[in-house]
This record gives structure tokens, sequence and C-alpha cells, in this order.
């Protein structure tokens, strides 16, 4: 459940990266908006997933696959070339994931 | 980017101060519990404010894939630090590097996606959609 619910919280977190993106700077009141609101469901399902996970733990992993959420959809979506930088940056972020979960933390 | 640069060290300053501000966000978040106790849900809604604010303050002169990265990092070692202390919480060694892998990654990944290598008519276009990545 722990798992569902930082996954939701994940993708509200690529929402607000791509509508903060949109909101000049929050002058544009649609996507500032939408910042906002996504930021609120991406809040509430990340305290929802850190009733389980550890608070430092929980955090990073959100923080972090969100990141490649955003950088493979820059790459899917807006034509951004995914470098052999950015993905090392992905698979050591998922090796992280993985070996934290198979650590017990998570 | 550089034509409205007023202090670089203040927006070092400010960007200094969103990483803080997202620590406080992060442990309050995991304090409400669910947003079941008010006054750390209050908390948490002031500091994702603030954090939003102070970053995109620090962003306006910051390069975007250097002030992520920083930001970034200062949230997740801070919340990974802080989080035992304040909620009594254990770690092992063995997830605690794991936990610095992940970090050294979403910092990598940030610093990774800096449009450096783009010729200078493509950099404004990159620019933008580097902005997609708050």
């Amino acid at each position: 459940m722990q798992w569902l619910h930082l996954g939701i919280a994940i993708i509200f977190e690529i929402a607000v990266a791509l509508s903060a993106g949109r909101a000049e700077g929050f002058t544009n009141r649609r996507w500032t908006a939408a910042t906002l609101l996504s930021g609120a469901a991406a809040t509430y399902f990340l305290s929802l997933a850190l009733l389980t996970f550890n608070v430092g733990v929980g955090y990073a992993i959100w923080t972090s696959v969100a990141g490649v959420g955003i950088t493979l959809l820059g790459a899917l979506l807006f034509g951004q070339r995914l470098n052999w930088r950015k993905a090392l940056g992905i698979v050591v972020i998922i090796g992280g994931v993985v070996g934290l979960q198979l650590s017990g933390a998570a | 980017m550089s034509n409205s640069a007023p202090n670089p060290a203040r927006s070092w300053a400010m960007l200094l101060l969103a990483g803080g501000f997202e620590v406080g966000y992060a442990l309050a978040v995991g304090g409400s519990e669910g947003f079941t106790r008010l006054t750390w849900s209050l908390v948490a809604v002031v500091f994702f404010l603030l954090t939003l604010w102070a970053l995109s303050v620090a962003l306006r002169t910051i390069d975007v894939g250097i002030g992520y990265a920083v930001w970034a990092g200062i949230g997740a070692v801070g919340a990974a630090l802080l989080s035992p202390v304040v909620f009594n919480e254990t770690l092992t060694a063995f997830q605690a590097m794991w936990l610095a892998v992940i970090i050294a990654g979403v910092v990598w990944l940030k610093l990774a996606d800096r449009p450096q290598e783009a010729p200078p008519a493509a950099a404004s276009g990159s620019r933008e959609l580097q902005g997609a990545n708050v």
C-alpha cells in the first residue's frame, strides 16, 4: 500500500514540475494553480506513504524517482536528448531504490 | 538569464534557504501522519510554499540544473540525517549506503540536465524545457 501511495505522490510531483515550468515565474495564473494543486496532492500522498516508510528513505525515493520521470518525459514528450550522463543517473537511482528495498528499508 | 542578475551571493543564500525549507517540508509531511495532526500539517503547508518561493527566486539567476542539484541534495541529505533524530527511526549502515547512492544519483541527474552543451541558438529553447524540471 505504501508503494501505491508513493507512486501516486511521484506522479503528482512530476505534474508539479511540468506545471511549474509553464507558470512563468508564477505569473501565469492557470499554471500556478495547477502547480499548487498537484503539489498539494503530491504532499498528501507522500504523507500517507511516510506512515510506513522512514521519512528520510521515503522522501529520497519520492524526489529521485520523480526526477527520473521528469527526465524520461522530457525525452519522450519534449524531444530532449537522453545522453549517457542522464542514463547513468537514472540507472544509479533505480539501483539505489532496489538496493534499499532489498535491504529492508522500503 | 544573466541579463537581470542582481547579486549572486544573495541568490545562493536563497538557494541554501530553499534547501533548508525543503528539509523542513519533508520532516513536517512525515510528522503530519497522513495530515491527521494539525500543527505538523500547517507547518508542512507553510514550508511547501516557502520552498517553492525561495527556489523560484534563486533560479532566476542560478543555472537551473545546478540549482536543482543543490536543492534536491540538501533536501534529501537533510531529511535522511534529521529524520532519525526527530522521529526516533533507525537505519542500518547498509540502508544508509543505499540512501547515499540514491541521493548521489538524483544530484548527478539534475547536473546532467544542464543545457550546457547546446549551441547558443538552441540554448534558449532547452532553457525553457529545463523550466519543466521544477
